[in-house]
């Protein structure tokens, strides 16, 4: 591509690289505008000599100036929530600032634009925007509506695991620097329920597709039609992911397309002049745009559409790069913060893709002889794929490598689809017979996507997980692709794009290939208020003891936190899991790592309760060899012995503990050259006692403190016997049970063991080559260092 | 004579559209049931609940069954709670009843269960299919621990 053809992809770039870098540059802005007006200076006399190479380096630099300057966040307002001090329970009141999203039916989330803080009697005007989640029944409440409500408000908190998402950082890009949660029942509707009109079409065309289809499909159809996904069961949305074809139910350029091309055909069938149907349909993009709300997909495809159209009314030439280019900058402009999310950044990255590599990728398939009709789709499936990949594997891990295939026959489905569709909505508005039988219609072609979609994430290897890339493999990567269409040109770009493919499989394939050094790792990760322990064995042995909370009712750990964390490592295959009982904070987050991960051995202290339905069945399904232990039994993994410490088996299965489940726990002890390691789980000062009594081995150097440092628990007569140097406290920040409790964590200090705690040091991990222990602050990156060689004196 | 063809196709589309429409809603109103199944072809069912375990305030209450089984000699609060307890009924019948094939009457027979609480029974069995112990009684309404216990030597579970 040649520079004139597309001018602003240079300075989109430089823009964006501007926006990237700001948050490590700290110099303030006043003089960040001094470089850019003596940038400015110089430019303007490098031009003023004829030097344009240099000129246009200077304006370059002068955007990338400018990108720092737009991303750097304004201060706070005086009356800022975030700024306001006030005490643990607050009554708010505001505006909502979008329908409110229901996870389930006890749970809502809300994003709420603050105007009033109710301190005692007297109200405070106060600004900025929190997202809030209910718990209860939420009465229907919309957009637009001024509610009033009690909250519990605090910064938001993110779980301090290696490669975790930084949600607060997610979270400071939408503007909200508060989270709250409260009861459903406290929120009052100050106001009537009156949305604007957008909201209240998008409402009217969930409720009439609901009317006239089964729940699924309706659900199905809303994701194609206006991007709403929340209706679609997880399943079902999972099997979209392993498909690959997720992105038919955001909108996207593909709605924004068939929309234009529908009033094109239809008002050119009636004879409507060109120019009036290009304004036309240009308002009907607005509308739509409107109604499905604000994301980056689709205001990148309104900015396109509007331009071609633009440029269709001039009668001027389009250059797709250079629209793509001029969104970019426009929605950089408007929120910077953007360009950090997954949906903007995929959302370019497919369309630069496509415009960029499917023609000469459409040409070249038709040189293999393959037909028109299949090389082109092909080349747009090839040419996306290949640029979201380091997206898609930088944010989730995900590799869908049916999806190249899946595309070709999901994507002209969900096209009549959605033209069909808006079809029968816009019948639905005259006659509703009319509209059912457009419905009714429609119903086998979505059964039939769905069963396309349900086949191909059922294909084995139909999605594979990796590590996320590392940069330079990205830069590498983006090299390739950018010069793959010159490939035929010239010698020099030929090398280029081999010595850069080379590089990123190197670098991709190293952590596999890469010597074990040798030592023994355990990872407390941060789960909140749980316990989640991977154990790693030098000989690559891996153990993960519980798996935090996790179910329909919280944020599932397994997913969020253990997935990811697991995911990035190279081996996607679990030796053992452990369960030490069956409380929804230890087995809630098992289920995700049942169902995504492949596991040889369950160990169990063979009790389910309640609730625990879905991690029992996900045991059952993953084809894990199942023990259930008892006391006295010794499990070799690797070069680590594992000793059996509870429960002692004297105790039924099948009636309920005498003393609580907690009691029941499994407790492990490992031992690994002159490293030794106590899991209690979540024993308690009874299962303490007849540890003792039975003179069971607890002696050990490293101890997993007893029920998240529970008062019950970790009693001084056991603390005695186990003389811990180092504890580790798996305990969520501002708990509501209070863990860990001052007498735990006096006692410990007593005992004269070093604490670590998840709450405040994020992930902590011990690593050890049996010489020497390092413990390593996830959360500060701190490192301490034991000695364990006895003969050096600890 | 006739129409032009691009607006043969569109019309024969149209009228195909309507065809399948008419067809597909005819088909609805009159198999609901299967409409419904056949739209939730790719959703999961929940699985089977675990029962409740009950809290353990007291001591657990052991079965007479049980206990004359069990080999080792129990400690003395046990025991007492054992000799607290009502001899169970006399059974009607001394062999087993397999709760899996036994029907409604049969099993309103059995000491302590009336036919609604039998119906109850038969209801369970049908939503799990087949009980793979008499544990899993545990938790119908009317089915406490104490005349599921008394129910234990009474009933088997067949195949």
């Amino acid at each position: 591509m040649r520079w004139l053809e597309a001018p602003l992809v240079p300075l989109a770039g430089a823009t964006a690289l501007g926006i990237a870098t700001s948050a490590w540059i700290a110099t303030p802005a006043w003089s960040l505008l001094c470089a850019g007006a003596l940038a400015l200076g110089l430019t303007s006399l490098a031009l003023a000599l004829g030097a344009t190479r240099l000129a246009t380096a200077g304006l370059l630099l002068l955007a990338v100036l400018l990108g720092v300057v737009r991303a750097i966040s304004d201060p706070l307002p005086a009356d800022h929530i975030a700024r306001v001090a006030f005490g643990p329970r607050v009554s708010v009141e505001g505006r909502l600032a979008e329908e409110p999203v229901r996870w389930s039916a006890d749970r809502t989330r809300l994003l709420i634009d603050l105007d009033g803080l109710r301190d005692g009697l007297d109200l405070r005007t106060v600004s900025g925007r929190i997202q809030v989640t209910l718990y209860g029944e939420t009465p229907p409440v919309g957009e637009g509506q001024r509610v009033a409500l009690d909250l519990k408000l605090s910064p938001p908190r993110a779980f301090k695991n290696p490669g975790a998402f930084d949600y607060p950082a997610f979270l400071r890009r939408e503007g909200i620097l508060l989270v709250g949660s409260g009861r459903a029942d406290s929120l009052v509707a100050l106001t009537a329920d009156d949305p604007p009109w957008p909201v209240w079409v998008k409402r009217w065309a969930v409720s009439t597709t609901a009317g006239h289809l089964p729940a699924t499909s309706a659900a199905l159809l809303g994701g194609l039609l206006l991007g709403e996904k929340t209706g679609l069961p997880p399943e079902a949305s999972e099997a979209f992911r392993r498909a690959g074809v997720y992105h038919i139910l955001a909108v996207s350029g593909f709605n924004v397309a068939l929309l234009a091309s529908s009033v094109f055909f239809v008002l050119s069938t009636l004879g409507v002049p060109r120019r009036v149907t290009a304004v036309v349909a240009g308002a009907a993009l607005v509308g739509f745009a409107l109604v499905v709300g604000g994301q980056a997909s689709v205001l990148r495809a309104t900015v396109m559409g509007l331009l071609l159209l633009g440029a269709l009314l001039l009668d001027r030439e389009s250059q797709l790069m250079n629209a793509l280019a001029l969104a970019v900058l426009l929605l950089l402009a408007w929120r910077p913060g953007d360009l950090g999310e997954p949906g903007f950044q995929l959302s370019f990255a497919a369309t630069a893709g496509i415009i960029h590599l499917a023609p000469p990728l459409t040409s070249w398939l038709i040189g293999k002889r393959w037909p028109g009709w299949l090389a082109a789709p092909m080349a747009v499936s090839l040419g996306a794929q290949a640029a979201v990949t380091p997206v898609m594997l930088v944010h989730f891990n995900q590799l869908s490598l049916i999806g190249i295939v899946a595309n070709l026959v999901v994507v002209p489905m969900a096209a009549v689809g959605t033209t069909l569709g808006m079809l029968a909505l816009l019948t639905a508005a005259v006659s509703a017979w009319a509209a059912d039988v457009l419905f009714q219609a429609l119903w086998p072609l979505l059964l039939a996507l769905r069963a396309a979609v349900w086949v191909a994430a059922r294909v084995p290897g139909a999605m594979v997980h990796l590590p996320a890339p590392s940069w330079a493999a990205i830069a590498a990567w983006c090299v390739a692709l950018a010069l793959l269409p010159y490939l035929g040109s010239r010698r020099w770009i030929r090398a280029t794009v081999m010595v850069s493919l080379a590089l990123v499989l190197g670098l991709s394939i190293w952590p596999w290939v890469a010597p074990d050094n040798g030592r023994l790792r355990v990872t407390f990760l941060d789960v909140g208020q749980g316990d989640a322990i991977l154990v790693e064995l030098p000989e690559g042995q891996r153990l993960l003891v519980d798996g935090g909370p996790g179910g329909n009712q919280r944020l599932d750990v397994g997913e969020r936190v253990l997935a990811p964390f697991l995911w990035n490592r190279p081996t996607q295959r679990l030796d053992v899991v452990a369960l030490t009982h069956p409380d929804s904070d230890h087995s809630g987050g098992l289920r995700a790592v049942l169902t995504r991960f492949g596991v040889r051995e369950f160990w169990e202290n063979g009790r389910w309760i309640t609730g625990t339905e879905e991690t029992l069945r996900a045991v059952e399904r993953s084809g894990a060899c199942r023990r259930t232990l008892v006391a006295g039994q010794r499990l070799w993994l690797g070069s680590a012995l594992l000793t059996v410490l509870n429960p002692d088996g004297s105790r039924p299965l099948d009636d309920p503990p005498p003393e609580g489940q907690n009691e029941e726990s499994l407790v492990l002890r490992l031992d690994w050259r002159g490293f030794s390691l106590l899991l209690t789980g979540d024993l308690g000062g009874p299962g303490e006692e007849r540890l003792l009594a039975d003179h069971a081995p607890v002696r050990a150097l490293a101890l997993k403190v007893g029920h998240h440092g529970s008062r019950y628990s970790s009693t001084g007569a056991f603390l005695d016997a186990v003389e811990p140097a180092v504890a580790i406290i798996s305990v969520g920040a501002r708990n509501s049970f209070g863990h860990p409790t001052p007498e735990v964590l006096g006692r410990l200090e007593a005992a004269g063991a070093r604490i670590y705690r998840t709450d405040r040091d994020g992930a902590v991990i011990l690593e050890t080559d049996g010489i020497t222990l390092s413990i390593t602050r996830w959360a500060s990156g701190t490192v301490e260092r034991l000695d364990l060689d006895p003969e050096r004196g600890a | 004579m006739g129409y032009p063809r691009p607006q043969l196709t569109l019309l024969l589309l149209l009228a195909a559209i309507a065809l399948t429409g008419l067809g597909v809603r005819e088909w609805r109103a009159g198999f609901p049931v299967a409409a419904e199944r056949l739209d939730r072809f790719d959703r999961e069912d929940p699985p089977p609940p675990i029962p409740p375990v009950p809290r353990p305030r007291a001591l657990p209450r052991w079965s007479p069954a049980r206990v004359e089984a069990a080999a080792p000699p129990r400690p003395a609060p046990r025991e007492r709670a054992r000799e607290a307890k009502p001899a169970a009924p006399a059974p009607a019948d001394p062999r087993p009843l397999d709760l899996n094939h036994a029907s409604v009457e049969q099993i309103a027979r059995l000491p302590g269960v009336g036919p609604s609480l039998a119906r109850r029974i038969v209801d369970e069995r049908e939503r799990v299919g087949r009980f793979d112990s008499p544990d899993r009684l545990r938790g119908i309404l009317g089915l406490g621990p104490k005349k599921l216990a008394a129910l234990r030597e009474h009933v088997t579970v067949g195949e």
